[in-house]
């Protein structure tokens, strides 16, 4: 996966969201490709790093995994300190998950690093699709629409996915999306700010070099280009 | 929305957390409490200095009368319930807590005459002999006082032997013929009985630790007769035994008593909730299946249901905590070695003594522990802190897990439950000994990493390895055979034994502001965040609000114990008397008005009809109360008498707003406050004495020159304005021609109003039409007709005119426009303001601060000064007064026209805002106008000084400086 000619960008990524939305879940199948049914709750933050590998860099994310429940909120800041990325994620078949992933977003916006990408996961997409992928929708357990994901994201300007950490659908995706908006070849160290700024050009210049890897913005599109 | 409701509950929560945290003084009771874990209830009734000794019936062969009986010397208390010892020199040597219900006799011991001596039996057939140290009669009235309580505890005696079969220990003795009642059946106790207790009982040595507290207790009592000796912390040190584990930990946390006083209570609080839905039981349920699910039980309905009825039943007693993650981790933990009842009441002493506001709904006590232990760390182990810090290492993410979850979740089982032995028996400062000891025994290996990483799988990796050998490679055999897990406890309690529970509280206190702090910006932004959008007010006026409105709010709320963030109708009177100058609540005389108009704001915001203020409501109202733009401000003054929404005010409502109007300009009234109108004047009129006092000098001057024939030209250059130190002006005056005005406003608004409202029309009756052709009789009847639908000729007032009568006169416009905004004192935090300032003093030095105003002020007169007159000012000044007063009624009857017409499709508004600009212009009066004063030699000229400041009429006599003579105010400023 790593190679040890290329530069290594290290990435503090929080994963932020609702109780039980499948945050932990998420971090598990992108890092042991494994699934756990009952997953004891994060208490507090749990920290994993993976190594992974798009085009020519190579991104090591520092996942700082953090425990949902409201009460543990005020916790969140530490966290997400100098993040340069974050996954906001809900449950598609919880509405008040979704508001949750709202607010979380516009905390972000406020009081995280100005720079920090932000990725929408709408997760369980299992719990509606018959099959594993792309079977026919159970519509009755969707609650959140893909359109009001779609709608925040647009408005708030973030990544957006449906995902499910047990069937694995779009989960490498949406790593692999955040990895790709990450400027590359800066010093491992979390410099967040500094290193952000300086690599704007870089950013575009990996945008422009790469289209395919971010096709998969468009959440709604069956893209399983998977290659971490 | 649940989400933010919580959040206002959390708002409330970190108040009331904040206050019982700093009040932290403890009573001589509450410590005594704490240190024997008695209940709440409990208060020393009396004490005495004692020498005691315990006679067993099992052990013992000794007579009372042996004098060779081991006995301790310490101090005896009494209180509702308990017997209490403790050994002088060292608790540890010999102490016990005797429950009053589980004595059976009392007897006097035979002895000399002057020592007093009982001899105490329990159930247990313990017998505990107490010779009071001390002069005879105190030692008499300690024993009156055990007398009555013992007869008041008779009640009590019935409910012991149901108690006693719920402990294990009775059972344990009973089945080896031990024991002086008989016990047949194993109580309920933990999963673990059922399911297996985790880790291997050989290797744990489970029957010999039995065997040695079955010694124990036959000698030293067991459960509520227990006496504790230093065998009873050694035998803790080695590890509970399985079965019982729950009923030690129960003894040592003291939860054991609340179980015994509040039998039932479990049962009684899952069958009254019985069905009922709550934020906490959505919690609880999602976590149900992800608690210690490695754990056999918990892979059944059966375990699953005892956690949920626990967890449950705690949610509904402490509704502040409700359910917070990590304690279903606890609780599994407890079940597995106590029943339903026990682990109850053991979570119920977790959360209320133990470790206080780790769970709350703010988390206080996890983030304060937090910084406790990150300052331990420091003090301990500096150099491995200082390298925390360079590498930015998150502690708290290996750390709070630790503390939060008792080390249940971070340690393989059988370790972190020999943790919790030691827990419940030392309280918190455990915690942070093996916490500490965690970093000590790796600090080596965390030294060398750089990264959060790393340093947390070196410290997953320790954990999965405890059960090693902690020297491996150590030749000596006996080393070798040591555990890691062995290692820790020696490091956490004799290295780390100098963290004490004093010290722990110490580093509490020292963090304790900073903790609540973080908790309250962080809740506060939230909040803020989510606020409606504001227009007219800043977000350091919606911060100023916040703070306002929770000190009000929670200061009532501690006064009452709630923990509402909603103001009632009172209290929204002392929130709007500290952020506006015209509530006052100490003025009987205005009381009526006041609360007339003050219940509508209310009832107004009260957008939900609950009778009571949201935080969001309060914003949204001020919002609408403060608005910059002049037209949507009247707008918003006229809904609050539009109370059915038409668009109409009546006859009542017109004399209502009036009156409401004549309230609100009190402060202005009574000269309290001033307007700019005021101000310009008084302005001018410190200009004006400057300027006299300026010319009397250099008239003074140039006489010295004149007589010493002195040299030119000293008047070339512009001279320094020197604003002098002290000034004369006829306050009263002033204050009298304000209070005119408004009185005046007052009397035509009221007037304007019934001049200009428009008559009700009937649906039903056909406007008059004036084209008819019919006769006059006819038009008569049709009129009188129409007039007698009410006998009352009912009249009202729509928004137009309403705007239109408030814009002709001067003052109320400017009220509106201006001095009503500036009467709220949102913009000062919540310290800073002081409200005492309120007075005509304060107002000039506000004035005055700025000197550089002033000194404009009479370089503008200087300027003008020669070109005029003041004689002829006065007239031209006077004629401006007449024709701005014959064009504003001119614009009045015009409007009125428009409005009555209702045809011609100009906007009202626009109109309206046209002329108000035009009156604005109109009031330029020509700044010579205010000059009555005659220099001989005026050479100073500023021409930067722009002159663009209306001026008011009615302040052309305050100008004039003879007004001396009736009591002039000496106003003191500097610049």
């Amino acid at each position: 996966m790593s190679s040890a000619n290329k530069p290594t960008t290290a990435v503090k990524l929080v994963l932020l969201g609702e109780a039980a939305v499948g945050k932990s879940s998420l971090v598990l199948r992108f890092v042991s490709n494994d699934f756990q049914e009952n997953k004891e709750p994060t208490i507090g933050a749990a920290f994993l790093t993976q190594r992974c590998t798009i085009g020519d860099k190579t991104i090591k994310f520092e996942i700082w995994d953090t425990a949902g429940q409201e009460r543990f909120a005020s916790l969140a800041p530490m966290y997400y300190r100098n993040a340069q990325a974050a996954l906001v994620v809900y449950d598609i078949t919880k509405p008040a998950s979704f508001i949750k992933a709202r607010h979380w977003v516009k905390e972000l916006h406020e009081q995280a690093s100005k720079d920090i990408i932000i990725a929408l996961c709408g997760n369980k997409y299992d719990l509606i699709s018959k099959n594993n992928e792309e079977g026919e929708e159970i519509e009755s357990n969707r609650k959140v629409s893909i359109e009001e994901g779609q709608n925040l994201a647009e408005e708030e300007n973030l990544l957006f996915f449906e995902t499910s950490a047990k069937t694995a659908y779009n989960v490498n995706e949406v790593f692999m999306a955040i990895g790709n908006k990450i400027p590359s070849g800066k010093k491992k160290n979390n410099d967040g700010g500094l290193g952000l700024s300086a690599g704007r050009g870089d950013n575009d210049d990996n945008n422009n070099g790469r289209v395919d890897l971010n096709a998969p913005i468009d959440a709604g599109a069956n893209n399983a280009n998977c290659a971490c | 929305m649940s989400f933010l409701g919580n959040l206002k509950d959390k708002v409330s929560q970190a108040i009331l957390e904040k206050s019982s945290a700093n009040s932290k003084k403890l009573t001589k009771d509450e410590s005594f409490r704490l240190e024997y874990n008695l209940p709440d209830t409990e208060t020393i009734i009396d004490e005495s200095a004692a020498e005691i000794s315990i006679v067993s019936p099992y052990t013992s062969k000794n007579s009372i009368s042996d004098n060779t009986l081991p006995f301790f010397s310490g101090k005896i208390y009494l209180t509702q319930r308990f017997l209490v010892f403790r050994d002088v020199y060292d608790k540890r040597t010999c102490s016990f807590v005797l429950h009053i219900s589980s004595i059976k006799k009392v007897e006097r011991v035979p002895s000399n005459s002057y020592i007093f001596a009982l001899s105490i039996t329990a159930y247990s057939g313990l017998q505990y002999i107490i010779q009071y140290v001390g002069i005879r009669s105190r030692s008499e009235q300690f024993s009156h006082k055990f007398k009555i309580m013992l007869k008041e505890n008779l009640p009590n005696v019935k409910h012991l032997r149901p108690f006693l079969e719920t402990c294990y220990s009775e059972y344990l003795l009973s089945k080896n013929h031990c024991n002086v009642e008989e016990f047949q059946n194993q109580p309920a106790g933990g999963l673990g009985l059922k399911f297996k207790f985790p880790g291997d009982a050989r290797k744990l040595k489970d029957k010999s630790k039995m065997r040695l507290w079955f010694e124990y207790f036959k000698a030293h009592g067991r459960n509520i007769t227990l006496s504790r000796d230093q065998m009873f912390y050694k035998l803790i040190r080695v590890g509970l035994p399985n079965r019982l584990r729950g009923e030690i930990w129960e003894l040592c946390c003291g939860s054991m008593y609340l179980r015994l006083d509040n039998k039932d209570e479990y049962s009684s609080i899952l069958k009254l909730n019985e069905g009922k839905h709550s934020l906490a039981i959505d919690e609880i349920e999602k976590d149900l299946n992800r608690s210690l699910p490695e754990f056999p039980a918990y892979q059944t309905e059966e375990g699953i249901n005892r956690l949920r009825r626990v967890l449950t039943a705690y949610s509904w007693k402490n509704t502040e905590v409700g359910y917070c993650q990590a304690m279903n981790i606890v609780v599994a933990a407890l079940l597995i070695y106590m029943s339903e009842e026990q682990a109850f009441w053991c979570l119920s002493i977790i959360c209320d003594r133990l470790v206080p506001g780790y769970y709350s709904k703010t988390m206080y006590g996890t983030l304060l522990d937090q910084k406790v232990y990150e300052s331990l760390v420091q003090k301990t182990m500096p150099l491995l802190w200082e390298h925390i810090t360079k590498n930015d290492i998150q502690l708290s993410v290996v750390s709070l897990p630790w503390f939060l979850s008792l080390f249940l979740s971070s340690m393989p089982l059988v370790f972190a439950f020999r943790i919790v032995d030691v827990f419940f028996l030392n309280g918190p400062k455990t915690l942070f000994q093996v916490a500490l000891a965690i970093l000590r025994i790796n600090g080596e290996e965390l030294l060398r990493t750089e990264d959060d990483g790393t340093f947390i799988s070196i410290l997953k990796d320790y954990f999965s390895t405890l059960d090693d050998s902690a020297h491996p490679n150590s030749p000596n055999e006996h080393y070798r055979s040591i555990t890691k897990f062995q290692e820790l406890l020696v490091v956490s309690f004799k290295e780390f034994a100098i963290v004490t529970d004093e010290m722990v509280e110490n580093f509490r206190a020292r963090n304790k502001n900073e903790v609540f702090q973080g908790i309250e910006n962080f809740i506060k932004r939230t909040q803020l965040r989510n606020f409606p959008r504001t227009r007219n007010l800043t977000p350091e006026n919606l911060s100023n609000i916040y703070d306002r409105f929770y000190q009000i709010v929670q200061s009532s709320d501690v006064k009452m114990g709630g923990g509402t963030s909603l103001m009632d109708f009172e209290l929204y009177k002392v929130f709007m008397s500290e952020i506006t100058d015209w509530v006052n609540l100490n003025n009987q005389y205005e009381d009526k008005n006041q609360d007339a108009f003050l219940k509508r704001l209310f009832n107004n915001w009260d957008v939900e009809k609950r009778n009571a203020l949201t935080l969001e409501n309060i914003v949204v109202g001020l919002n609408k109360l403060v608005e910059i733009d002049l037209m949507e401000g009247l707008s918003n003054f006229f809904e609050l008498y539009d109370v059915d929404g038409n668009g109409k005010v009546n006859k009542e409502g017109m004399l209502l707003i009036s009156e409401d109007l004549l309230y609100l300009t009190t402060p202005w009234r009574d000269g309290f406050k001033l307007d700019s109108i005021t101000n310009k004047a008084i302005e001018s009129a410190i200009a004006d004495e400057i300027i006299k006092q300026q010319q009397l000098a250099e008239k003074i001057n140039k006489e010295r020159e004149d007589n010493a024939n002195g040299n030119s030209s000293s008047n070339e250059n512009l001279p320094e304005i020197k604003i002098p130190t002290e000034i004369d002006i006829d306050r009263e005056k002033l204050e009298r021609q304000q209070s005119e005005r408004y009185l005046s406003a007052a009397s035509m608004f009221i007037q304007r109003s019934f001049e200009y409202a428009q008559p009700e029309e009937n649906p039903e009756v056909p406007l008059i039409d004036l084209d008819d052709n019919g006769d006059e009789a006819d038009r008569m009847t049709k009129l009188m007709a129409n007039a007698a639908l009410d006998p009352t000729h009912p009249k009202y007032l729509n928004l137009p005119t309403f705007r239109m009568v408030i814009l002709a006169d001067e003052t109320y416009e400017l009220f509106f426009s201006e001095t009503f905004r500036d009467s709220f004192h949102i913009d000062s935090k919540i310290n800073s303001l002081n409200k005492n300032s309120r007075n005509l003093r304060d107002m000039f030095d506000g004035l005055l601060a700025d000197g550089r105003r002033v000194a404009n002020e009479v370089r503008r007169r200087m300027d003008t000064q020669s070109a005029s007159s003041a004689a002829s000012v006065s007239s031209r000044v006077q004629q401006n007064d007449n024709t701005s007063i014959k064009s504003r009624s001119h614009t009045i009857s015009s409007f009125n026209d428009e409005e009555d017409d209702d045809f011609r499709g100009t906007p009202l508004e626009e109109d309206l805002l046209d002329n108000a600009e035009a009156q604005v212009l109109s009031e330029i009066v020509p700044s010579e106008g205010r000059d009555k004063l005659e220099l001989a030699n005026n050479s100073i000229v500023d021409h930067d000084v722009k002159i663009l400041e209306s001026f008011s009429n009615e302040n052309k006599n305050s100008t004039t400086t003879n007004g001396k003579k009736n009591d002039p105010a000496i106003i003191e400023f500097e610049t």
